[in-house]
């Protein structure tokens, strides 16, 4: 099951702050835990319901029933929190590139000065996204014809991971490159590593023994440029 | 791109030459039908009537080609992408020399997304969101391209080599771009693409020289396409 730590919110340093897995269910009854927590902790549920929906059922046969149920959260439990099922996709596509994101720039921000950063970002892709196949799934995979927003998310994200692609280029690297070749770079490395997760090397931690040869990769087409 | 290659692939790639038949005409028009209303509709709101609309015929007769509207899209799916993967490949193989092969099989598919924006829909973005079989079939498809870019391999020094995974990684690079202009809605814009999409292919197999050359030769040729169409067209 998904960590239930997809959304950053105003709730960071209570009992549901990034990185500690959250109960999937709260506890009935009186549980003294303030109505917002609830009410967010519910949200997230919703938003990790959705990409493991996702995995198991894709796009053509999703539907609320299924996120609600594997939230543990009624029916209009959902509709208070989303106007619909494409709203809960968009909430899980964005929350799950900002997590991908955070875990880049942490990994880059962290690295010995003597790694190159493309190397150790690539990685630490790569070993987010064998660690959360359903979400990596959600990343790379087309959304369908209902869910134009989430189109603008994956390009929202491109552009993201592209202008980080630029960043760890080093300071000798001064080539003028056509306008566009970095999001076509990261669009290609979406594709790639969803096509593996779909094939399932992700389990066999495939996905990670990968790096080097994606990085390489990347990095011929870069000095191609 | 070396055509015996490119001939290889081909072989795996057969094109129907038996003649058609009353019902295999009608089957063919549902399996058109099909992807044509999947493109414009999206495959959640595709319906077997629908397709008949679109096809004529009967529900009956449907259901004796089809299990049901997924076996039909798998169906037509399975064909279309067989036959623009042998319409790419008779393009790269009549043009001289790799990247030029490269860059003919790109207009080529250009071409087809631009003259048949639905049924390209279906066969690069629908088909991820209907899953199953159909995308067991896809990955075929894009390995046997990924098989004729990389026939250039042959051409290099060992040392030149790049990464065995770069032509599955630039063929699914050219796939994301078409979604991205065919999801927008606007896949006149794949066009613009044409010179950053030359740059990574041949950059990735032959290096920077060659990968501005590839960039300039594209962004020349949809200059000259530009100006003899007044500033329509690509």
């Amino acid at each position: 099951m998904t960590e239930l730590r997809l959304v950053t919110s105003e709730h960071e340093d209570g009992p549901f702050s990034a990185g500690t897995p959250l109960p999937h269910r709260l506890p009935p009854g009186r549980h003294g835990i303030p109505a917002n927590l609830v009410v967010e902790h519910q949200r997230r549920r919703l938003i990790a319901a959705l990409a493991e929906a996702l995995a198991e059922h894709g796009y053509a046969n999703l539907t609320t029933t299924q996120v609600s149920e594997g939230a543990s959260v009624s029916t209009s439990t959902f509709y208070k929190h989303f106007g619909n099922l494409w709203d809960c996709a968009l909430a899980a596509y964005v929350a799950t590139a900002d997590r991908l994101c955070e875990e880049i720039e942490a990994a880059c921000a962290a690295r010995d000065p003597r790694s190159e950063p493309l190397e150790v970002g690539v990685d630490a892709a790569l070993t987010f996204c064998a660690a959360e196949p359903a979400l990596a799934q959600l990343l790379s995979t087309q959304a369908p014809f209902e869910a134009t927003a989430i189109g603008a998310a994956r390009r929202l994200l491109i552009s993201r991971l592209a202008g980080m692609l630029r960043r760890g280029r080093g300071p000798d690297d001064v080539a003028i490159q056509p306008p566009g070749l970095d999001e076509r770079m990261i669009d290609a490395t979406l594709v790639f590593v969803g096509a593996r997760i779909s094939s399932g090397e992700a389990e066999a931690e495939g996905l990670v023994e990968l790096g080097p040869e994606l990085t390489a990769i990347l990095d011929r087409s870069r000095q191609a440029a | 791109m070396r055509p015996e290659a490119c001939a290889a692939a081909r072989e795996a790639l057969p094109v129907e030459t038996t003649a058609p038949t009353p019902d295999s005409t009608v089957r063919e028009g549902e399996m058109e039908g099909v992807l044509r209303v999947v493109g414009e509709l999206g495959y959640r709101a595709a319906s077997v009537r629908a397709v008949l609309e679109y096809s004529g015929g009967h529900r009956k007769q449907f259901y004796d080609h089809f299990a049901s509207l997924e076996d039909c899209f798998q169906q037509a799916y399975a064909t279309w992408i067989e036959r623009l993967g042998v319409s790419l490949l008779e393009a790269a193989v009549s043009a001289p020399g790799w990247p030029a092969g490269v860059r003919a099989g790109l207009i080529r598919l250009f071409e087809f997304v631009t003259e048949q924006p639905a049924i390209a829909r279906s066969l690069f973005v629908e088909v991820q969101v209907v899953g199953g079989e159909a995308l067991a079939v896809r990955e075929e498809a894009l390995e046997r391209l990924a098989g004729a870019v990389d026939s250039v391999r042959g051409e290099l020094e060992p040392e030149q080599a790049p990464p065995d995974a770069t032509a599955i990684f630039v063929v699914g690079g050219v796939e994301a771009c078409l979604c991205d202009a065919l999801a927008a809605g606007d896949q006149k814009r794949i066009w613009e693409a044409l010179p950053e999409l030359m740059h990574l292919v041949v950059g990735s197999y032959l290096g920077k020289q060659a990968a501005e050359e590839a960039f300039e030769n594209a962004k020349e040729l949809l200059e000259r396409e530009r100006a003899q169409l007044g500033g329509e067209g690509r």
